[in-house]
């Protein structure tokens, strides 16, 4: 694990920025997270250690975009590539968040992490440097859809940094596309701050190559009246990781998760939701579905957090999973921690394989295996898909994701 | 008991078949064979076979054949797969049609009706000249087009899911149709609608079997073979004046001829 003796040793940053001393310095203490805590105990110690054995200072990553450039109004931006963003326009302005306003928000989000729930966090302002921050003030309700990238290059750790302050009545279509390079890690931390009466539709669309790892974090504040929707996918990973936070802080403000992690081979993809209400009226739709084929292992772990203030809350979370081999492994838990007394919370759990009946319905029209199956899996893919804001003339992830499976 | 109206060339022949679940036999013994343009109706108590004798002929994989055979326009169809039975013409109405959400019934319909232009060496169809055909065969079923759009069969009454069936079997145009009580869960209405469907759908070339409990769908599809089936095999085969005997005498009429086999 070269980065963990590089923190031990004080060699990971020749000339560390105020957030990255303060990072170090908790880390030197205790370098890794508790392997045996209920967030990291199901983490492949193998894989993490690969994780963690790539060097952050051979090269800076270069972004391959997937696809060709749309014609379609939309604002790209890649993390670590771009200039100075300064965007005024009659409905909507997005402007870079000052260096000392960067600095602030972070310092004050780590003075309240807990080491080992934030640990992803905290080894990313470790190795984020300033280039690989991106700061934006986001307004206004008639805004181009924004497609943010993150990657990593072959050989490398790449580590960057989101943070976006949506401001009071802004809405916008979110999608965030994390690309892992063959042999390669990425840690990607993300904060998104919802103003009262925002709506902000994110997609996080994360794939990587051969042998690529993923440290994908993403902390969520919403105020009153906001509304937060999020579509995930994650697949083709050796070793990835999706850790969510949601706050609802005063409540009074919705919230759907819908996301879907593809393991293939030996790979581990991992997902762990935390979705906390800090007041009434609160609602949550959440789904998660891993698809695990080969001998690969996915894990889901959700938790609600309802305390007394959150009266009034409207949750549900399910996870629903697919086995399509016999030496594949999934890991669910689902858990609500509920204070409040006058609340509908419901969670639950499914793990099953391709449907035969369904199958043979189809094989009995004419269907090969191979298209009933597609079929099935495709509707299985689409109530994920159809939350993420992708437009269908750049990427047709459902063809993607079938050719894959 | 042999129960063959073997005479000319079969489309369907099934010879002294035996077959299990886990073990558990089933089918001991059926014998049947369909004539091109024949209807045949097979009546008998729940759990006498009728179902799992159809899902068999359509190649489901939880059925073992452990002895016998199916002979489909002359050829065993043992080992051929659910999909190339019915791209050959074999076709299976089921009785409880699954569901399955997020599937595009028209997607659904145009893949397999492709699949069995493909076997007839027909030109497959593009989704605007597929919209034309099927919105011709909804007629047929009083269907509305507002089901293609929908999922396959989800949030579809009994009465609606019965004439989808009816539907595909009107766009594959298979050799043999076996309707697996099609008539159950349907309104007068409705059956008459379904039974008009098949009526108009079946022709010289085409042999039916309907696996039935009641005298109403006969009294709308006359068969001209009536088959009685009891513990996994056919015990009497008659015209269609052995339904109405049925009918009048119930199931334990026909337990005498068990006993005297």
């Amino acid at each position: 694990m070269q980065i963990i003796e590089e923190i031990k040793n004080n060699e990971l940053v020749s000339n560390p920025s105020e957030i990255q001393k303060i990072c170090l310095d908790k880390l030197k203490l205790n370098p890794l997270p508790n392997v045996k805590s209920e967030l990291w105990r199901l983490s492949n110690k193998s894989k993490f250690s690969s994780f963690l054995d790539y060097s952050h200072k051979n090269k800076e990553s270069k972004v391959c975009i997937p696809y060709k450039n749309s014609s379609q109004n939309i604002i790209r931006l890649i993390i670590g590539e771009n200039s100075k963003i300064n965007l005024e326009e009659e409905n909507y302005s997005i402007k870079e968040l000052k260096d000392s306003e960067i600095v602030d928000y972070i310092k004050k989000n780590i003075s309240t992490f807990d080491q080992n729930d934030h640990w992803s966090d905290l080894l990313n302002h470790c190795l984020s440097s300033k280039k690989n921050i991106l700061g934006l003030n986001i307004s206004g309700n008639k805004i181009p859809s924004i497609e943010i990238l993150s990657a990593s290059s072959s050989d490398s750790f790449n580590a960057k940094t989101l943070i976006l302050f949506f401001k009071q009545d802004c809405k916008v279509d979110l999608l965030q596309i994390n690309l892992g390079d063959e042999n390669s890690s990425l840690s990607q931390s993300t904060y998104l701050c919802l103003e009262e009466n925002t709506s902000v539709n994110h997609g996080v669309v994360s794939y990587g190559e051969n042998k690529s790892n993923l440290l994908n974090s993403l902390n969520v504040i919403q105020k009153a009246k906001s509304s937060y929707s999020l579509g995930s996918l994650h697949f083709k990973f050796n070793y990835a990781r999706f850790e969510i936070r949601i706050n609802q802080l005063e409540g009074d403000a919705k919230t759907i998760i819908k996301g879907i992690q593809i393991t293939k081979n030996k790979d581990q993809i991992a997902t762990y939701t935390k979705m906390e209400f800090n007041g009434p009226n609160g609602i949550l739709d959440q789904v998660n579905k891993s698809l695990a084929d080969d001998k690969s292992h996915a894990v889901f772990e959700g938790t609600i957090i309802v305390p007394k203030t959150a009266q009034k809350t409207d949750a549900s979370q399910l996870s629903r999973n697919l086995l399509l081999s016999k030496n594949a492994k999934i890991d669910t838990k689902p858990q609500l921690e509920i204070i409040a007394d006058d609340v509908k919370c419901k969670h639950g759990a499914t793990i099953s394989q391709l449907n035969e009946e369904e199958l043979f319905y189809m094989r009995s029209r004419g269907l090969t295996l191979e298209e009933a199956s597609k079929l099935q899996l495709s509707s299985y893919f689409q109530e994920i898909i159809s939350c993420i804001p992708v437009s269908k003339d750049r990427w047709n992830l459902l063809d993607k994701l079938l050719e894959e499976t | 008991m042999q129960s063959k109206t073997k005479e000319l060339n079969p489309v369907l022949e099934v010879n002294n078949l035996f077959a299990s679940t886990e073990d558990l036999p089933i089918l001991k013994g059926v014998n049947i064979a369909v004539n091109p343009g024949e209807i045949h109706a097979i009546m008998g108590r729940n759990g006498c076979g009728k179902s799992t004798l159809s899902k068999i002929i359509a190649g489901h994989p939880s059925y073992k054949i452990t002895k016998g055979e199916i002979k489909f326009t002359g050829q065993d169809i043992q080992s051929l797969e659910p999909e190339q039975r019915a791209q050959s013409g074999i076709f299976l109405g089921f009785q409880y049609p699954i569901e399955i959400p997020g599937v595009s019934n028209l997607e659904f319909l145009r893949v397999a009706t492709n699949a069995r232009r493909k076997f007839l060496k027909k030109e497959e169809l593009d989704t605007f000249d597929f919209e034309d055909l099927v919105r011709e065969k909804l007629e047929l079923v009083k269907m509305d087009s507002a089901f293609l759009s929908r999922s396959i069969n989800q949030g579809f009454s009994g009465g609606e899911k019965k004439r989808n069936e009816i539907l595909q079997m009107a766009l594959l145009e298979p050799k043999i149709a076996i309707l697996d009580e099609t008539d159950s869960g349907l309104d007068i209405d409705a059956l008459r609608i379904v039974a008009s469907g098949i009526k108009k759908i079946s022709n010289k070339k085409t042999g039916i079997i309907l696996i039935t409990h009641y005298q109403r769908l006969l009294d709308e599809i006359k068969p001209n073979y009536v088959h009685v089936m009891s513990d996994g095999q056919i015990i009497k085969t008659g015209d269609s004046d052995l339904a109405l005997e049925l009918e009048k005498y119930g199931y334990e009429w026909t337990d005498n001829f068990l006993k005297k086999q």
